[in-house]
């Protein structure tokens, strides 16, 4: 199976290299053979003894992160769609996209996706395929700005990356979460320890975390707005991955972690409450698009909604619909899809007022496009697989189980249902229909169109006939799939064994009164659709959460612009203040905090007369030079503390030091009146009084903070210091008896050598100011 | 006498850190060069003060003042003095080629 | 074990420093002599932290003064990892130098400044002295101050002052620090003090040293909220000397971070670690939101090395091995990544004549290569699978959840969405979009630029998708970090 998912990126590699032959031949067949291999290599899977297959190669085992590709009903299902699909949206592409374009970019990024995709849903380990999930991200961003010239394809491939990341950051935390609570990184494993996720303190924010990653990726309400603005990316790209496989992969994660949330209520709440409303959502939303493709996307998004209903029903049967469903789904929204992008290709424009009458001229399409609509609007005929998992999800919906359900709203949610059920299915129903006689019946507008219409090359068509001739042979023989396949599906959800007979004809249940309410309302609402479509300016009028979305990223840069130029606004004096009042606020609080604050006064040195009177000439000495104004005074007067901590230094007993400081200074002094002398002179400091009250508060209460710790300090000796030993050994092994010269040349020589090193440096640096001179004066 | 120190080297920092806080490069300057004053003061503080000889070996006497501390100043000093000739040269320089030598005055903005 | 391995990766870049100005105007010579020593010294140091891997940590006890008593070196694995990415580093930094500098600033020194940096980066992580590594900050800084003056027009000097200013005041606030701290313990190393902090309890004052120390290293790891003075001092400079400073400089303060809090204050982590959790969640907030909040690339870069370093801090905050391992790995990762995105923005100012996003479009039509380069770096620095961002950011989360500290794993996570975003904005304005047929390619000098980011992205992706040949060593180094008694006693028992 590693190679089976590699394979595309693989080949991807070798795409650069196909482009010499892309004018004789179009690197979509070549693109083709990879999901077509890998399509024959899974189905031979296909069968009623099929038992999950697991294989593992190491990645990074020491962080349990690892290749356990795990293919049981649940994963065949989608590696199936993933490849036929894919082989399909590859041969349409080759007739699709032009060889002028830029083709092996293209490719690159769908197989790169198909990768992905196939990784996310045969990883067992939770780290690789949140690896692959994002992946999946990131190649669909790439395919929808695929035509990034326009602002369009920018602006939705940015809002489905946003979105989906946020999804997937979201669920990784979830992950993370997971893996510490059961100390695994395998689904299976941690399906196995179901009863202790389910009791651990975070399972609420685990299930709402991995939800939110399932439910932006499957574009579930609200996050869904994302799927239509992907529209941007080229159709196949749209039938491929913005319908059939990567939108699924947030059911895909609902169905796999299903044995393990839906032990908790609000499994059902929320993924059925959500779905069942996206359902209804978007199915209404649907009908006042006036895009093929957007009318198309909002019926995906309503159609996932269902299947995610589906799913938090949780009975046997709901699961098995669910399953029957995504197949189903595949099928004609693929067709529908490839359809649209033929309308598109031949007549130059999407837009369904601008269309009609074109099933004259497109007679295959528009056969097509009718199987595909009628399958997806649930129209009770046999050959049609659409009404046979609509009716199953009626059924199931009547049939939901909340007899154990301790909060009211389960109760509630399961009673209204079955009637947001048939609500959504309604205006499926409605979108149906105007999508195909919108634009296959009804005046043709040719003289509105940029090119005039004819029927598509054949090859064009053979992938919707492909999904179509699939519609039908599912509606004709339903049961066709379903040991073999479909049922082990079902199990791997449910967790036992399902077995179902699937019929046309039930009876008169109330799920075919539902489909038949369904079709007579929708029919009525479908002809007298003009006269109240008036009601989407009252809902949603002009709510939107697309508003949310561009007000959020238009936010993310003024306010944030906002925020940060009202603190970085380069002022020097406001930055100190900022960082001297944490420092202090800080400190100060640990020294409260812990009691730090030492006062000893057992060993002091004896105060003395001249030592206290330096010490005031140097305090004055320091604080007149805040008030004077006068340049070369204030340099003096600087010279004068430097000077007396040179004095100091001598009562100290440090001779050396107090050398030191008195050459240092000296050229010190000496280096200020040369900088300075050339500039202007000070002059009265203008702040305002509350600026001054700021810097006086700051200042002091900062020297009032170091003398605190100091005094601590001092007061704290709790051990002899190391200095006794350079006492002992400066003659004998130093060989010198001037202990700090013999400390700074040997026993802490390295100092002293990078203390020179630091000068040197400063030396030259300061000859290249001097020197290098920027002649223009900026950069 | 080590409180006195403390609190004088206390007050190097406030004068200090006040002068940071003017518009004026050499007030900023000036600033800079009290508190290494101050920083210096609290490394000689936090050995014993006055404990002892100078820490030059000579066979009458026992007790010495601490070496180390007074190591470590040697060599704060002289990077201190390399650090602050280098910023009156750079201080120098960027108010001439600015034209201003008010701190205030050379906030700059975004793309520049 | 004593060797002198350990001093070796601080004094090959002082010589070859030292050597290099005397030959300074001759720039053929000196550029290639600095090329060839990097390539050795990174050979070396690659060496070095092989043998630490086969025989432990190698100490040298400088003038053979033993510890505590003189300087020590201390090359562990942790150092020693740290000192070869810094090499990694600097070998890229010495190939795009000349292309990216006029001749006049590599004549003023350049690779003098750049060798010494080197030498004081790697000094600061092989010291295991607490003085010493103030010495070796300052030497370090002082080379980033006459780099980031170097050939300065105006703004440039603007911006070196405030940088100069508030590094001098912090280096000011270490040394009174240190002198705290040798009062308290009566010792300046770095083993010796944590030993002795561990015998007697940790007082209060001890804490307050700590966390006085703690803002130190903070304003030089450009913590909230201590990071005002980064962002426009590390964009005012070239592309080289930008790239060094965002790989290595930030990468020290939060080195000596992980340093002293693992082994000098780990008996009041109450107060002060708790104190780091909430610092690392405004300094990830307040970065990412900086990050958005312009139109400057270069800008966009430099406000992204905040929530990094916000990253590492949440290892030491949350204070157990997955958590340090994952801080470890993150500082790995981010000096190869910031230094690789450094090179991008400033190859792209460079090619595009501007670094404001408003005034560019189109550019994959002229510079493809370029382009993909950051857009992979984009997923490295928001910690995308497979590259090494998201090992380093997973080791972190996971600690995060395992110390109970969900808060601050969310709000990493959700900081890892606005960093994409603000480096995805540099893709899709600067490079999506019509072409600009009025740009003339400059594809030679691209094609200069390309090769170094690529080395460094080769790194990143290594690093990701190779982890498992770097989880054993740094899971190791985690632990060691949480036993501090294993730093001690390779220094005082040699």
């Amino acid at each position: 199976m590693l190679f089976a998912v590699f394979l595309p990126v693989l080949l991807a590699l070798f795409i650069p290299l196909l482009s010499k032959w892309k004018d004789k031949i179009h690197t979509g067949f070549f693109v083709m053979l990879a999901p077509l291999a890998i399509f024959i290599y899974f189905v031979s899977f296909i069968g009623t003894d099929f038992e999950p297959v697991t294989q593992s190669y190491n990645w990074i085992p020491s962080l349990d992160i690892s290749f356990d590709f795990y293919l049981d009903g649940l994963s065949l299902l989608f590696v199936l769609l993933i490849s036929g699909i894919g082989t399909l949206v590859a041969l349409y592409s080759a007739y699709y996209l032009h060889g002028s374009e830029r083709l092996h970019e293209f490719y690159v990024y769908l197989l790169l996706f198909m990768t992905a995709m196939f990784g996310v849903v045969l990883s067992d380990n939770v780290f690789v395929l949140y690896s692959f999930w994002e992946l999946t991200s990131i190649s669909s961003f790439l395919l929808i700005g695929y035509w990034n010239f326009k602002e369009r394809s920018r602006y939705g491939a940015l809002k489905s990356m946003l979105i989906t990341v946020f999804g997937g950051l979201s669920m990784l935390g979830g992950l993370i979460l997971l893996t510490v609570e059961t100390n695994t990184t395998s689904i299976q494993e941690m399906i196995a320890q179901a009863d202790v996720i389910l009791s651990s303190n975070y399972f609420g924010l685990i299930f709402t975390l991995i939800i939110i990653g399932a439910f932006t990726k499957s574009a579930q309400f609200p996050f869904h707005i994302w799927l239509p603005d992907a529209m941007e990316a080229p159709t196949p790209v749209s039938a491929y991955l913005h319908s059939a496989t990567m939108v699924k992969a947030g059911i895909f994660l609902v169905a796999r972690f299903t044995p393990i949330f839906s032990g908790s209520e609000w499994f059902f709440i929320i993924v059925s409450g959500i779905g069942i409303l996206t359902l209804c959502w978007a199915s209404y939303v649907a009908v006042r698009q006036t895009d093929l493709k957007g009318i198309l996307a909002f019926s995906t998004i309503s159609q996932l909604g269902m299947i995610m209903a589906m799913l938090g029903f949780g009975t046997k049967a709901a699961i098995y619909a669910a399953v029957f469903h995504i197949l189903n789904h595949a099928t004609f929204k693929g067709s529908l899809f490839m359809v649209a992008g033929i309308v598109d290709h031949e007549t130059g424009s999407r837009d369904i007022r601008k269309l009609g009458g074109l099933a004259t001229l497109m007679p295959i399409s528009a056969t097509l496009a009718f199987f595909g609509t009628f399958s997806m609007a649930g129209v009770p005929l046999p050959f049609l697989n659409g009404f046979y998992s609509k009716e199953k999800f009626f059924d199931a919906s009547l049939h939901i189980d909340v007899a154990n359900a301790n909060l009211w709203i389960s109760e509630v949610l399961a009673q209204a249902i079955p009637y947001l059920a048939v609500f959504g299915s309604i205006f499926t129903f409605v979108y149906s229909m105007y999508l195909v006689f919108g634009t296959f019946t009804g005046e043709k507008k040719l003289d509105q169109l940029p090119v005039k219409p004819h029927e598509a090359p054949i090859g064009m068509l053979i992938s919707p006939i492909v999904l179509v001739l699939g519609v039908v042979i599912i509606g004709l023989f339903p049961n066709l799939f379903n040991n073999s396949f479909l049922a082990h599906t079902a199990e791997a959800i449910y967790g036992e064994p399902v077995v179902t007979d699937i019929h046309f004809w039930h009876g008169l249940i109330p799920a075919f009164y539902m489909s038949v309410v369904v079709v007579v309302v929708g029919a009525i609402l479908a002809i007298i659709r003009k006269s109240w479509s008036g009601i989407y300016s009252f809902i949603p009028g002009k709510l939107s959460f697309n508003k949310v979305y561009d007000y959020l990223l238009d936010q993310s840069e003024k306010t944030s612009r906002k925020i940060t130029n009202s603190y970085m606004n380069g002022s020097l004096r406001r930055y100190m203040i900022l960082i001297l009042s944490a420092i202090m606020v800080c400190t100060f609080t640990v020294i409260f905090l812990t009691n730090g604050f030492a006062w000893d006064t057992s060993d002091l040195a004896p105060i003395t007369l001249h030592e206290v009177l330096i010490a005031l000439a140097m305090a004055i000495a320091a604080i007149s030079t805040i008030f004077t104004k006068n340049k070369i005074a204030a340099i003096l007067i600087l010279g004068v503390v430097g000077y007396g901590l040179a004095l100091l230094f001598v009562l100290y007993r440090a001779p050396d030091l107090a050398l030191t400081q008195l050459v240092v200074e000296t050229i010190t002094v000496a280096l200020f009146l040369l900088c300075f002398y050339h500039l202007p002179n000070l002059r009265e400091r203008t702040e305002l009084t509350s600026q001054k009250l700021t810097n006086a508060v700051i200042s002091i209460g900062f020297g009032l903070l170091m003398t605190v710790v100091a005094i601590s300090s001092h007061s704290t000796k709790l051990f002899d210091t190391i200095s006794g030993y350079f006492l002992e050994t400066s003659h004998d092994i130093g060989g010198g008896d001037n202990v700090v010269n013999v400390i700074l040349v040997d026993m802490r020589g390295i100092d002293t050598l990078f203390e020179i090193v630091v000068l040197g440096i400063a030396a030259l640096g300061i000859y290249g100011l001097i020197k290098l001179r920027d002649k223009k004066g900026a950069e | 006498m080590e409180i006195i120190m403390s609190i004088l080297a206390g007050v190097l920092f406030t004068t200090g850190v006040y002068n940071l806080l003017q518009k004026q490069l050499l007030r900023i300057v000036i600033g800079t060069a009290l508190i290494s004053h101050g920083a210096h003061l609290f490394i000689l503080t936090m050995s014993k003060l006055k404990r002892g000889a100078p820490p030059i070996l000579d066979y009458d006497i026992k007790d010495y003042a601490d070496p180390l501390p007074q190591a470590l100043i040697l060599t704060s000093i002289v990077i201190s003095f390399g650090v602050t000739s280098l910023l009156l040269v750079l201080a120098y320089r960027a108010s001439k080629e600015n034209g201003t030598d008010n701190m205030e005055k050379l906030r700059g903005n975004e793309n520049d | 074990m004593i060797s002198n391995l350990a001093v070796l990766p601080i004094v090959i870049p002082l010589i070859a420093g030292i050597l290099a100005t005397l030959f300074h105007k001759k720039l053929s010579v000196v550029r290639i002599f600095s090329q060839i020593i990097t390539v050795l010294n990174t050979v070396m140091v690659a060496y070095i932290l092989w043998y630490i891997h086969q025989n432990g940590t190698v100490i040298l006890e400088s003038g053979d003064w033993m510890a505590p008593f003189g300087i020590v070196l201390v090359g562990d694995m942790l150092s020693m990892s740290l000192v070869l990415t810094t090499n990694i580093v600097a070998l890229a930094s010495v190939f795009f130098a000349p292309h990216s500098l006029n001749q006049k600033q590599e004549e003023f020194y350049f690779y003098t400044f750049y060798f010494l940096l080197v030498s004081g980066v790697s000094g600061a992580f092989i010291t295991g002295d607490l003085f010493n590594l103030f010495v070796f900050f300052e030497v370090l800084l002082m080379a980033s101050y006459a780099m980031i003056i170097l050939g300065g027009g105006k703004v440039q000097l603007r911006e070196s002052i405030k940088y100069v200013l508030i590094n001098l005041f912090s280096s000011m606030l270490f040394v009174t620090t240190v002198a705290f701290i040798y009062s308290v313990v009566g010792t300046v190393n770095m083993a010796q003090i944590a030993q002795r902090v561990g015998e007697e309890e940790q007082t209060g004052i001890l804490t307050t040293i700590g966390i006085l120390l703690f803002f130190v290293f903070g304003t030089k790891a450009a913590l909230f909220p201590l990071y005002y003075w980064l962002p426009k001092p590390y964009i005012v400079p070239n592309p080289v000397v930008s790239a060094l400073f965002g790989a290595l400089l930030t990468k020290v303060g939060i080195y000596s971070i992980v340093r002293v809090f693992s082994l000098i204050f780990v008996y009041e982590t109450d107060i002060t670690h708790q104190l780091f959790i909430w610092i690392a969640g405004f300094t990830l907030i307040f970065g990412a939101i900086g990050a958005l909040s312009t139109n400057n690339i270069k800008l966009v870069v430099a406000y992204n090395i905040i929530p990094a370093v916000g990253f590492m801090l949440v290892g030491i905050g949350v204070y157990n091995s997955t958590g340090m391992s994952g801080t470890v790995y993150y500082l790995i990762h981010d000096m190869i990544i910031k230094a690789a995105l450094f090179f991008i923005v400033g190859a792209i100012t460079y090619l595009a004549g501007t670094s404001d996003l408003r005034k560019m479009q189109g550019l994959i039509h002229h510079y493809p290569l370029l382009g993909w380069l950051l857009f992979i770096s984009a997923f490295v620095l928001a910690g995308i699978p497979p590259f090494s961002g998201f090992i380093g950011k997973l080791l972190l989360l996971q600690g995060a959840v395992e110390a109970d500290e969900i808060m601050i794993a969310i709000i990493g996570l959700a900081v890892s969405l606005l960093i994409l975003l603000s480096m995805m904005r540099i893709f899709i304005r600067g490079f999506w979009g019509e072409k600009d047929e009025k740009v003339v390619a400059n594809k030679a000098a691209a094609k200069k630029f390309v090769m170094p980011i690529a080395f460094l992205l080769i790194f990143s992706i290594v690093l990701g998708v190779g982890a498992e040949w770097f989880i054993p060593g740094i899971e190791s180094i985690g632990n060691d970090l949480m036993n501090p008694a294993i730093y001690i006693e390779s220094v005082l028992k040699e």
